[in-house]
Order: structure tokens, then C-alpha cells, then sequence
């Protein structure tokens, strides 16, 4: 076990090092520099001369050949400095602190929700296979599955936000909060949740789909098997062999699936929070890119990293605990 | 028993078989002639909607400026030297009296709007939000009064390129870097997984827009070979664990004790056999291709104007919400194509799979 460990943590690193060196090649290569980006675009009397760009690049270490300045960021990661946004003028650190919150509270919500409609709506498929309502419900929730998240966000923007507007069904488009910071929790929070519905409906729907057809597919899988042959002629109920005999056989595969959804608990989703202007993991990445942030792009790629292999870790990990016929050797 | 031997008699090939077994498959078959017709409308385009005629005869001859919506360069230069700068109807009817035109099914342009009389007796596209659809503006008009209609057909072509181009590049890398690592095993397969792994972790999103923003011009082709060079992982995966598989069947070692070398090997006698169950995510992944390139556009990073994507036209109607017709045209469109591709990657694993097979009995 703990050499198994150990191998994986030490391939872990490795793949690291390899992505965080493409990405910042990628990242460093990206035409154009923090500098010439940020106050170019904006303002084209407050283009620096270029000597006040000279000095900027040295200072911010952009007159380097870029595989030089990936070694400074590398060792300035292993001492547990992620630098500062040059666009922001904070620590990287401090940025991530400062979004994570709202990206959880979307992703965890839409996941909790998954779980909470997926597991049942699963089950009712498998139990009530190849029947009309069934097979009205699975189709339902394959064309949400083919249904693209952006054009499902941009439907309901225009029926919550401009059909009922002025109603009471009315929903805020963007941001998250439209109070100010000094106004009580309460209204804050019911604010919060007002913003937060149509985003979160947006991540649960296609994710629900998925996982529901997947629970599906397994339970079929299950319900094949002799020992599902042996409850059933001992004389266990169709519910108990659904649930205690076929359901607890399956959790094994979902064990994996919810090792895999870890990334994007945390790393959010860029599209969905780049519609409803969420300030959250995503947008930050999205404007990171936007803005040439190269310390913000490379902190937020190590940290998605990190979360897939861990995920991927504690997926492998889990399933042995689960399933005593799987060993980690 | 009889069913069996009845087979064994007439011995179809298993492709055959399959094709048999798809075509009883109604949702699947529905999703194959829909993209079937997507390909007609894009091939057909420019005689579907435009304004520039299918066929024409002009000063006694027969012209094709329809072709121009394909290359600039097919478009009779005759026309150019007349100066009829890309008005036809009222050009010809006063240079030529004698002229007769075949014009599309719709008089519109992608790439501008119709101004007025351009056709006798029709007023100008509207512009801003008053260009909902109507009869002359099938799907409406976008903020500068180009018909939505002509640019959504003339777009048709990039979804469908977008999805076959982009995943056959994955798939030939995915095919090659699984096979040499299923074949060869060993240190190959070490190197081959490790990279597979790394280019799953780099969160494909980065990935792409990093890529795009690099190339200096961002073309639809750029775009797609992005997606390719970043989507044959779970191909790559795939073909891996088949050719571990295969390689230790007897007919390897048949073909192997008969003299043949690796590269036969892996492409006469294992890949056909390993085909069907890798040709299953290629599709899906054609579905997700389709969605990566809208998105990609929706959010601003599309194959510059006046190339117009279906995804485009949904990133033009995020600054204009009121024009509900601007999300619900392409959208519908998007989501059409990739229900499409998935019901057609789903049909084609039931048919191949014999394991799904067994359990539909």
C-alpha cells in the first residue's frame, strides 16, 4: 500500500511538472504581454513608452526566455508561492481565497442536487424498464444530455429576465448579489439564492442526466446476475432486491464518478460563469487568459491539476476500499 | 438452434450484420438521414439561400455565380468587370434585357443585408431588434439586418466539418498512440500512457484557448485541428485496451508465424477487429467536437467574420436578449446536430456490442 503510494504520488509529480511546463510555454507565447494588453487595449494614451516597458519587464521577470522564468515559478511553487496577479495587483493565493467560495456554492449546490434527483430517478428507471413512462423519462433526460448548457443558460436568461420581467418569476441576469456588502445576512442570502437558481439549474440539469443514465446502465448491468436470480427465488420483495441486492452492487462504479467530479466542484465551469458573469474559479481563469495573467493562469492550472489527480487517486483509492476483490497491487 | 444455422449458412460479414441490425433502430435511423440532410443543405447551400444566382445566362452565356459563396475566386469574373458589385437581379434585367436567372430558394445574403429593391419590390432587411422573423426573414435578422435564415444555412457547413475534420484527426492519433502502446507494450506503452495522461489532465479548455490565441490568424480550420490535437485521449484509451486484448489472440500468432511484421499486423489483422468499439467514441466525440467549436465561438473565440458559425450567432444574441430569435434558431440547430450524433454513436454501440446485444433479449 504505502509503495503503491508513493509510486503514484512521485508519477503524480512528474505529470505536473509536464503540464504546468506546456502551460506556461502556451501561456508565455500568447501574443502580446500583461503589459501592452492591459493598458493598450483599454486606453491608447496610457500606452507605457518603451523604456517604462523595460523596466515593467524586468521587474515583473518577462525579459527572461520563458522556459527560465518557468524554473523561477517552479521554485518559487515548491517554496509555496504562487507570485502575484499582475493584473490585480494581489497574491495569486489571495484571488483563489476570494472565488472559491462562490464556485463552491454553485458547483456543490448542483452536485448535491444531482445526487439527491439522480440516484432515485435512476432507480425508477431500472425498476420500471421498458415501460411507457420509463421510456418517456429516459428520452427526456437524453435529449437534456445532448442539450448544449449555454443555449439551455440563454433560453432561460430571456424567459426569466426579459419575458417576466417586472413579475414576481422574475430572476436577476447576472452577478451574484445586487445588494451591499453592509445589508443584513438574510436579504443577502435570499439575493444569493436568487441569483444563484438559474446558474445552478444550468450545471445540474446535464450532469443529472448523465448520472442517471449511468446509475441505469449499471443496475441493468446488476439486475443480470445470479445472485439478483437467488434474492428473488428466496423470496426477498422486488424492492429489496432493487435496493439492498442490485443498488448496493452498484455503488462501486459511482464511487469513481464522484472521485471524477472533484475537479469541477472547485474548478467551476468557465462557460456557465462567463454567462451569468459569476465571479467564481471559472471567470478568473477566463480572464486570466484574457488579460495574460500569467502567475493567475498557472496558479489556477496547478490547482485544477492537483484536483484531477487527486480525484483520480481517491477514485482508485476508494475502490479498493469498496471492492475487497480489487487490490491496489 | 435453427436461427444459428440459418446464419451460418448465409455468413454475412459482421458489418453487414450491423448495418442489418441499425437499420431497425428508428431513432437511430432518424439521426443518421438528419445528418444526412444537414450535409445536403450544406453542399447546397449557396442555391438554398443567397443572392447571387444558381444559373444564369448572361450576354449568351451560361454562368454559375453562385459559386462564389464557395471560393471568391469560382465567381465569374465578367460580372466584376460589368460592375455589378454583387446586386444581381436589377444588373442583369438593365445590361442584358435578353437575360433569364434560376435564383435560390431565398433571396438573402449571409453576409449583408438585403437593401431595399434590391429585389423588385422588397423593402430592406430590418435591422436591431425589429428584425423578427417574418416571410422575407425566415429566422428574423440579426443587429445589422443580415438574414438569420442564410447565415444559419451557409454555417452548416462548419458544424459539419468541424465535428468529421476535428475527430478524424483524433481519431488517427488515438488509434496510432493506442496501438503502439497495446501492441508493443513494454517501455512504448509506458511512454505512450504517460503522455496520454498528461494531455487528459491539462484542462482542454486552457488547452484551446491558450492554442488560439497563439496562431496569429484564428481560421475554423486552426479551431478544428485544435480540438482534434487536444480530443483523442479516450480514443487513444480505447484502442489501447483492444489491442492488448487482440494481440494474444490465436490469429496474431497465426499471422505472425506466417512472416507478417508489426505494422501489417496492427493494421491488416488487429485493427479491423478492434474498429467497432473504437468507432463508438469517435462518434460521440464528433457530437462533442460540435459543441466545443459553439461554445468556443459563444464565447468570443470563433472563426473571425464574416464567417459565420452557428455559435456565433448565439454570442451575438447575448448582448441583444430581446431577439429571442437569435438563441432559439441556432440553438435548437446546435442541439439538433449533437441529439443527432449521440443517438447515432448510441445505435451504433447497441449493433456492435455483443454484450448489449445479449441484454436486449
Amino acid at each position: 500500500m504505502a509503495t503503491y503510494l508513493l509510486r503514484r504520488l512521485l508519477l503524480g509529480l512528474l505529470t505536473l511538472v509536464a503540464i504546468t511546463f506546456i502551460v506556461y510555454g502556451l501561456a508565455r507565447n500568447m501574443p502580446g504581454t500583461p503589459l501592452t494588453v492591459q493598458m493598450g487595449e483599454s486606453d491608447p494614451s496610457r500606452k507605457l513608452n518603451p523604456e517604462d516597458q523595460e523596466r515593467m519587464k524586468r521587474i515583473y521577470g518577462l525579459d527572461r526566455p520563458w522556459h527560465e522564468g518557468y524554473l523561477r515559478w517552479l521554485g518559487n511553487v515548491v517554496r509555496g508561492d504562487l507570485g502575484r496577479s499582475f493584473s490585480r495587483k494581489q497574491p495569486v493565493t489571495t484571488l483563489i481565497g476570494e472565488r472559491i467560495g462562490p464556485t463552491f456554492l454553485l458547483s456543490g449546490t448542483a452536485l448535491l442536487l444531482t445526487w439527491l434527483l439522480g440516484v432515485p430517478l435512476g432507480l425508477y428507471a431500472s425498476a420500471r424498464s421498458g415501460l411507457a413512462d420509463e421510456r418517456a423519462t429516459s428520452l427526456l433526460l437524453y435529449i437534456l444530455y445532448s442539450f448544449p448548457t449555454f443555449v439551455a443558460a440563454l433560453f432561460l436568461q430571456i424567459i426569466f429576465a426579459v419575458w417576466l420581467r417586472g413579475t414576481s418569476w422574475e430572476l436577476p441576469l447576472f452577478g451574484m448579489s445586487d445588494l451591499p456588502a453592509d445589508a443584513g445576512w438574510a436579504a443577502r442570502s435570499v439575493d444569493i439564492a436568487r441569483h444563484a437558481i438559474l446558474p445552478v439549474t444550468c450545471q445540474t440539469y446535464v450532469s443529472l442526466a448523465y448520472d442517471s443514465r449511468f446509475i441505469k446502465a449499471n443496475m441493468e448491468e446488476a439486475v443480470r446476475q445470479d445472485y439478483i436470480r437467488t434474492a428473488r427465488a428466496k423470496g426477498a420483495g422486488p424492492g429489496r432486491v432493487l435496493f439492498h441486492h442490485a443498488f448496493r452492487n452498484t455503488l462501486i462504479p459511482l464511487v469513481t464518478l464522484l472521485g471524477l467530479s472533484l475537479p469541477g466542484l472547485i474548478g467551476g465551469s468557465v462557460i456557465i460563469e462567463q454567462i451569468f458573469t459569476w465571479p467564481g474559479m471559472g471567470r478568473l481563469f477566463f480572464e486570466s487568459i484574457r488579460e495574460r495573467d500569467y502567475p493567475t493562469i498557472m496558479g489556477l492550472t496547478l490547482m485544477f491539476s492537483v484536483l484531477t489527480l487527486i480525484g483520480q487517486l481517491l477514485a482508485d483509492l476508494l475502490y479498493c476500499l469498496v471492492d475487497p476483490r480489487v487490490s491496489v497491487e | 438452434m435453427n436461427e444459428i444455422q440459418s446464419r451460418g449458412r448465409q455468413s454475412h460479414g459482421f458489418w453487414a450484420e450491423a448495418w442489418a441490425r441499425f437499420r431497425r433502430k428508428p431513432l437511430a435511423m432518424a439521426a443518421l438521414v438528419f445528418v444526412a440532410m444537414l450535409a445536403a443543405v450544406a453542399v447546397l447551400a449557396p442555391a438554398i439561400a443567397g443572392t447571387k444566382p444558381v444559373l444564369c445566362r448572361y450576354k449568351g452565356r451560361l454562368y454559375a455565380p453562385c459559386l462564389g459563396y464557395f471560393d471568391r475566386r469560382l465567381e465569374p469574373t465578367v460580372f466584376a468587370k460589368d460592375r455589378f458589385r454583387g446586386t444581381y437581379p436589377k444588373n442583369l434585367a438593365e445590361k442584358d434585357p435578353d437575360s433569364w436567372a434560376i435564383w435560390p430558394l431565398v433571396f438573402q445574403d449571409p453576409y449583408r443585408a438585403v437593401r431595399e429593391n434590391e429585389w423588385p419590390g422588397r423593402p430592406a432587411n430590418p435591422a436591431k431588434d425589429e428584425g423578427r422573423p417574418s416571410r422575407i426573414n425566415l429566422f428574423g435578422t440579426d443587429q445589422y439586418g443580415v438574414d438569420v435564415f442564410a447565415k444559419m444555412v451557409h454555417g452548416t457547413t462548419i458544424a459539419l466539418l468541424v465535428g468529421v475534420v476535428s475527430m478524424g484527426l483524433a481519431g488517427t492519433i488515438g488509434i496510432i498512440v493506442g496501438a503502439l502502446g497495446g501492441y508493443f507494450g513494454g517501455w512504448v506503452d509506458m511512454l505512450t500512457s504517460r503522455i496520454t495522461e498528461i494531455v487528459m489532465c491539462v484542462p482542454t479548455l486552457v488547452l484551446i484557448l491558450a492554442v488560439i490565441a497563439i496562431v496569429e490568424k484564428p481560421t475554423i480550420w486552426k479551431t478544428m485541428a485544435i480540438i482534434g490535437a487536444t480530443g483523442w485521449t479516450g480514443i487513444a484509451r480505447l484502442t489501447r485496451g483492444e489491442f492488448l486484448r487482440l494481440r494474444q489472440s490465436e490469429f496474431v500468432t497465426a499471422a505472425r508465424a506466417a512472416g507478417a511484421g508489426p505494422v501489417r499486423i496492427m493494421l491488416r489483422h488487429i485493427l479491423p477487429n478492434a474498429l467497432a468499439p473504437v468507432l463508438v467514441p469517435i462518434t460521440f466525440g464528433i457530437a462533442s467536437a460540435i459543441l466545443t467549436e459553439s461554445a468556443l465561438s459563444f464565447l468570443g473565440f470563433g472563426p473571425p467574420p464574416p464567417a459565420a458559425s452557428w455559435g456565433s450567432l448565439l454570442n451575438d444574441a447575448r448582448s441583444n436578449l430581446s431577439m429571442w430569435w437569435l438563441v432559439v434558431f441556432p440553438g435548437v440547430a446546435i442541439f439538433l446536430t449533437v441529439l443527432a450524433y449521440n443517438l447515432i454513436g448510441e445505435g451504433l454501440q447497441e449493433v456492435t456490442d455483443p454484450r448489449l446485444r445479449e441484454a436486449r433479449k
